[in-house]
């Protein structure tokens, strides 16, 4: 017991330094590309005013940054009691954009005023959802009566994500953000249990009722070019078509795709120069939003773009170290969930601005301009260090990275507790 | 322990997410390469072709500014022709439409509602029609709502798309709603004065085109450079607007005095619609012309024709013709003839054989060539056989006999055909060219016509034809040719260029050219041109022209019947040309009825009594001192028509100050 007590206080010591600087690096970078993207829209709207978005994207970061350091210093053991009462909160929330306090901006209500803030509920639920999926995991897992590869466990753990996603699609009519949200609850869903074909399966089916959807579409609509056959399946479906040929669609649900191909195009492999982009003149909407990474191509070039996505990359690298090497399973899925957010979100970004995927609203993580989305996620990263610093670690990761060998005897020693957890478990059935 | 632990790995553990959080890393790793091999390609393929893409719509916001077209005025300062700022209403039915559409494709046409009403109750446009376009076509950008806006109906929909300051939010009529409309801005020509002088300023339709008249001459002028406003990215990658401003079009100073056109004008139409249907259908002429300019410098001071036009709807000819007519013309594709008819100056760029106004030109050829001296008498018996023909002097009974004087006076065809052979050919084809008849004037007007082929050469001159020429039939002559030329031959032999615009002024008013008048040359020496204008004297005293005579003044001038081809069907060309005053000419009026609306059109007084209404309204005006009686009837006309040039004036100030010339228009009609 007192080895325990001595324990947990040197762990409180630690802080990952590296994930810091990358999110550090990734902030001001956001920061200077929503002013590059921004300014001239800006000056258009706010008479003369170009620093009116990245003002407001540098408050929210700020917040976002005091947000990150308070919940890192949290006591780990909180978060277990917080879950269902997080959840429950950012679902309430997001009923109130229904309600008077509810803000509607270019069109769309997505946001609740509080105390002169607005604040876009979606964003608060993908923690929400991160946190119950999590504690519903350990709670299913602990439980003896419940198989953890069985149908039951597969929709208890998928239900808070699920529900969360319906309300999304439902308050916010926000396709993108619900999908985002069902994809973390099952990508944890998937972490959580070995060898759970059950989810592989719904995944497969959810793939393949997509893919003939899409395919039903190319074939009645794109092939035959008969527009008129649209207004039977709505309007989404256009964006799909857009994603066939942008340019049939260049008046309308293809012209942002359009114009941000038009950005990666023209920019070449070292870009025209920072600042120099000419599709943010007022050509490229939400250019300092979701189309921001467009913009950082044409201006950057292919350079800018890959050195993006390996920060990217560094910084998931830096979660999964930090989850690799936790022992706490709950402190484990709630970075993974983390993990999975980041993950989605870049991956779809990417994939609208290049026209891999139909145009949907989706912001790129930390750089965007969105106030909302950045302060959750630096929550979200707030989390992570908590875990980095609190959770139960099998080594010290500060041992680990001086001597490599170590971890990767760790990892040998895992995999031998795997044949061993395989052979057991055949012996059971 | 170790058993605990072993449970919690088959239910899953740290570890084992771990794991699948390394696949998972690993699919992600896949994806970015997959992305990144996507972007590669993306700018490998369209690298150039997408950056002319972005060039392309860069330039959409390069725009032309139009230049103002400069005014017209007359030496007073009158406003002839002017531009003036109007706007057509643009509406953006996309942007409408956009606006109407959330983000997730529901669509609730607040702004449609709320633009349309706008429009309705600003421009009064037909709400039904205008949201049918905007659900046919929703994609349009440009459309049309109404053309032709002034200035002030554009201002009084401006409150409702202008952010209210701060503390008039209540009292304005801004609507966030209100949106895709918006104004280009272009110039329009109008004409104040509405047909008056329309033949000499001609008229300009669109931007820089223009037609006839001082319009067409100057349009280089008066057109102005447009202007050019394009962004483009600065240094410091900001857009910078960069604005080549219009260069508005200078102004015009003419040397025409819209009061003296306006009286000019005045007798011509009356002269019109007095004989009209009178012989035949139509009016009192098929055209007449008229043409006052200044003796000692060829400035123009009136230059007026009849049929004339509204140059703010020149091609409304419903006056002139009726609509089956009109329809007929359409079918058989003749409307623009009868366009080109009317909107021609007929003092420029009509020909016809001058007749009798000739003989002084004659006459002072043989003066000055030393053939004729001035003391010879001629024997007229009514006709001079000539090279076999026998040629008839206009009184067939014979004038008897008559000194040179004498011969201009009566007009008398034998003596100036006995004249002209004692000219010759050779003298007579050199004054021919000397006194610039058959050329170009070089008058500032578009459309003068040159009758270089419609005059003697040496092998078209032989000695019957010299015989007819010496009294104006045989040639063809355009008016302007032959007031220009009388005037040189009375002012003691200057030629003058006659010319219409005195200056040209920059928009800001500075003086940008002075146009002086240019003396060309001397064609009769100034003792010749006395006797010239002494002869001319007689024909009003004791001749052909002595209706002409106004009240108050001694004037001189000259006759002219000229009978059209074909010879024999009794069509004339009526003429008279005059000075005042008598004794020191400074205004030339020269007056041509082609084909008077007569039974008999072989009578110069039909021009002569026009001349002389116009000289008894124009003399007084211009100044010039009387010289002569006037009786108690003759002062209480001059009364009158005092008085009513008074009305004419305040009637055209109060028009040059309107759009619509109404009162004008009443008072003409």
């Amino acid at each position: 017991m007192a080895e325990a007590v001595r324990k947990r206080k040197n762990k409180g010591s630690y802080f990952d330094f590296t994930l810091l600087f990358i999110l550090l690096f990734l902030l001001g970078f956001g920061l200077v590309m929503v002013y590059s993207t921004s300014s001239y829209s800006a000056s258009l709207d706010y008479n003369g005013d170009g620093l009116y978005y990245l003002r407001k994207q540098l408050i929210s970061a700020m917040i976002g940054l005091v947000m990150m350091f308070f919940v890192s210093f949290l006591k780990f053991d909180i978060y277990k009691v917080l879950a269902p009462f997080a959840y429950g909160i950012s679902v309430i929330l997001l009923l109130l954009v229904k309600s008077p306090l509810g803000h509607t901006a270019k069109g769309a209500t997505r946001w609740i005023y509080i105390g002169g803030f607005s604040i876009q509920p979606a964003e608060i639920v993908k923690i929400g959802v991160i946190m119950i999926t999590a504690f519903l995991i350990i709670y299913l897992q602990n439980r003896d009566d419940i198989d953890n590869t069985s149908f039951k466990y597969i929709f208890i753990v998928l239900a808070p994500g699920i529900l969360a996603a319906g309300l999304i699609l439902f308050v916010t009519r926000n396709l993108s953000t619900a999908v985002i949200v069902g994809g973390i609850a099952f990508s944890m869903l998937i972490m959580s249990t070995p060898r759970c074909f059950k989810a592989y399966l719904l995944l497969i089916l959810a793939l393949i009722g997509i893919g003939l959807y899409v395919l039903f579409l190319y074939l009645t609509i794109h092939k035959t070019g008969d527009i008129g056959a649209l207004s039977k399946v709505g309007f989404r479906s256009e964006r799909i078509l857009a994603w066939f040929n942008p340019e049939k669609y260049a008046d309308g649900k293809g012209y942002q795709t359009l114009q941000s191909l038009y950005g990666i195009g023209s920019g070449g492999v070292w870009g025209k120069g920072l600042g120099k982009s000419m599709q943010k003149l007022g050509f490229l909407p939400e250019a300092q939003n979701d189309m921001i990474f467009s913009i950082i191509c044409e201006e950057l070039g292919l350079f800018g773009g890959f050195a993006i996505l390996l920060l990217f990359v560094l910084l998931l690298y830096r979660i999964l170290d930090i989850a690799t090497l936790t022992k706490d399973f709950f402190g484990n899925m709630l970075v993974g969930g983390v993990f999975a957010h980041i993950a989605i979100q870049v991956i779809f970004n990417v994939c609208v601005v290049t026209n891999v995927m139909p145009n949907t609203g989706i912001s790129l993580p930390f750089i965007s301009y969105g106030g909302s989305s950045i302060i959750f996620l630096l929550t979200e990263m707030g989390i992570v260090m908590n875990v980095a610093r609190y959770a139960d670690f099998t080594i010290s990761p500060n041992v680990v990275k001086r001597t490599g060998e170590v971890k990767r005897a760790n990892l040998k020693k895992r995999r031998g507790m795997r044949v061993k957890q395989k052979e057991e478990g055949t012996e059971e059935t | 322990m170790e058993q605990n632990r072993n449970k919690r790995n088959l239910k899953g553990s740290a570890q084992d997410v771990a794991i699948r959080l390394g696949v998972f890393f690993f699919i992600v790793l896949l994806a970015f390469v997959g992305l990144s091999v996507r972007l590669i390609f993306i700018t490998k393929d369209n690298d150039t072709e997408y950056q002319q893409r972005i060039l392309s719509q860069q330039a959409f916001d390069s725009k032309t500014l139009n230049a103002k077209r400069g005014e017209i005025i007359d030496a007073n300062g009158t406003v002839l022709a002017a531009s003036k700022e109007t706007y057509n209403v643009i509406l953006d039915a996309k942007q409408l439409i956009d606006a109407d559409t959330d983000i997730n494709g529901n669509y609730d046409p607040k702004c449609k509602t709320a633009t349309l009403n706008a429009l309705e109750s600003i421009f009064s446009i037909d709400k039904g029609e205008l949201n049918a376009y905007i659900e046919s076509v929703p994609s349009s950008q440009y459309y049309i709502v109404k053309r032709n806006v002034s200035f002030d109906e554009m201002s009084r929909f401006l409150p409702y798309i202008t952010k209210p300051k701060k503390g008039e939010e209540e009292t304005s009529l801004y609507d966030e709603h209100v949106c895709g409309v918006w104004f280009e801005k272009y110039y329009t020509r109008f004409y104040p004065q509405g047909p008056l002088a329309c033949d000499l300023i001609g008229f300009s339709l669109s931007t820089g085109q223009a037609s006839y008249g001082l319009e067409e001459y100057y349009n280089d002028i008066l057109t102005g450079v447009s202007g050019r406003q394009y962004g483009y990215l600065s240094d410091d990658s900001v857009v910078e607007v960069t604005t080549v401003p219009a260069v508005d079009g200078n102004t015009l100073v003419t040397t025409i005095d819209a009061n003296l056109q306006m009286m000019v004008e005045k007798h011509l139409k009356e002269f019109a619609l007095e004989y009209k249907d009178n012989a035949r259908e139509g009016f009192g002429a098929n055209n007449i012309g008229c043409i006052v300019l200044k003796a000692d410098s060829g400035e123009i001071l009136a230059m007026a024709s009849y049929p004339n036009f509204d140059l703010n709807d020149p091609k409304n000819i419903s006056e002139y013709y009726t609509e089956e007519q009109i329809k007929q013309m359409e079918e058989e594709d003749t409307l623009k003839d009868a366009y080109d008819a009317l909107w021609k100056n007929f003092c420029i760029t009509d020909s016809y054989e001058p007749g009798s106004v000739m003989k002084p030109f004659t006459v002072a050829m043989g003066l000055e060539s030393g053939r004729v001296t001035g003391n010879e008498t001629y024997m007229c018996n009514g006709f001079l056989e000539v090279a076999g023909h026998k040629i008839h002097c206009h009184n067939t009974a014979g004038d008897g006999l008559l000194d040179v004087k004498g011969a201009v006076a009566k007009s008398c065809n034998v003596a100036l055909m006995k004249m002209s052979s004692a000219i010759g050919k050779d003298i007579f084809l050199d004054y021919q060219s000397e006194f610039n008849l058959g050329l170009k004037t070089n008058i500032d007007l578009a459309g003068e016509t040159r009758t270089d082929s419609l005059v003697f050469t040496d092998a078209t001159l032989n000695e019957s034809e010299l015989a007819t020429a010496s009294f104006g039939q045989g040639f063809n002559v355009s008016m302007i040719q032959m007031a220009a030329g009388y005037a040189a031959l009375v002012n003691g032999g200057y030629y003058y260029e006659p010319h219409v615009v005195s200056k040209i002024l920059s928009p800001s008013g500075s003086v940008v050219k002075n146009i002086e008048p240019r003396m060309v040359k001397q064609i009769v020496s100034s003792k010749t041109s006395d006797m010239i204008v002494d002869y001319c004297n007689a024909v009003v005293t004791d001749g052909t022209g002595w209706r002409a005579k106004p009240a108050g003044y001694a004037i001189g001038g000259k006759t002219g019947t000229a009978e059209t081809l074909p010879r024999g069907n009794g069509e004339y060309v009526v003429s008279f040309i005059s000075h005042a005053p008598a004794d020191n000419p400074e205004i030339i009026c020269y007056v041509v009825i082609d084909r008077p609306n007569v039974s008999v059109q072989e009578d110069a007084k039909y021009a002569t009594i026009v001349s002389r209404e116009i000289l008894t309204d124009i003399l007084p005006y211009l100044n010039i001192p009387m010289t002569e009686a006037v009786s108690d009837k003759e002062r209480e006309e001059l009364l009158q028509r005092e008085l009513s040039i008074y009305t004419n004036r305040v009637a055209m100030e109060d028009a040059s100050g309107n759009e619509v010339n109404e009162e004008a228009k009443e008072n003409e009609q």
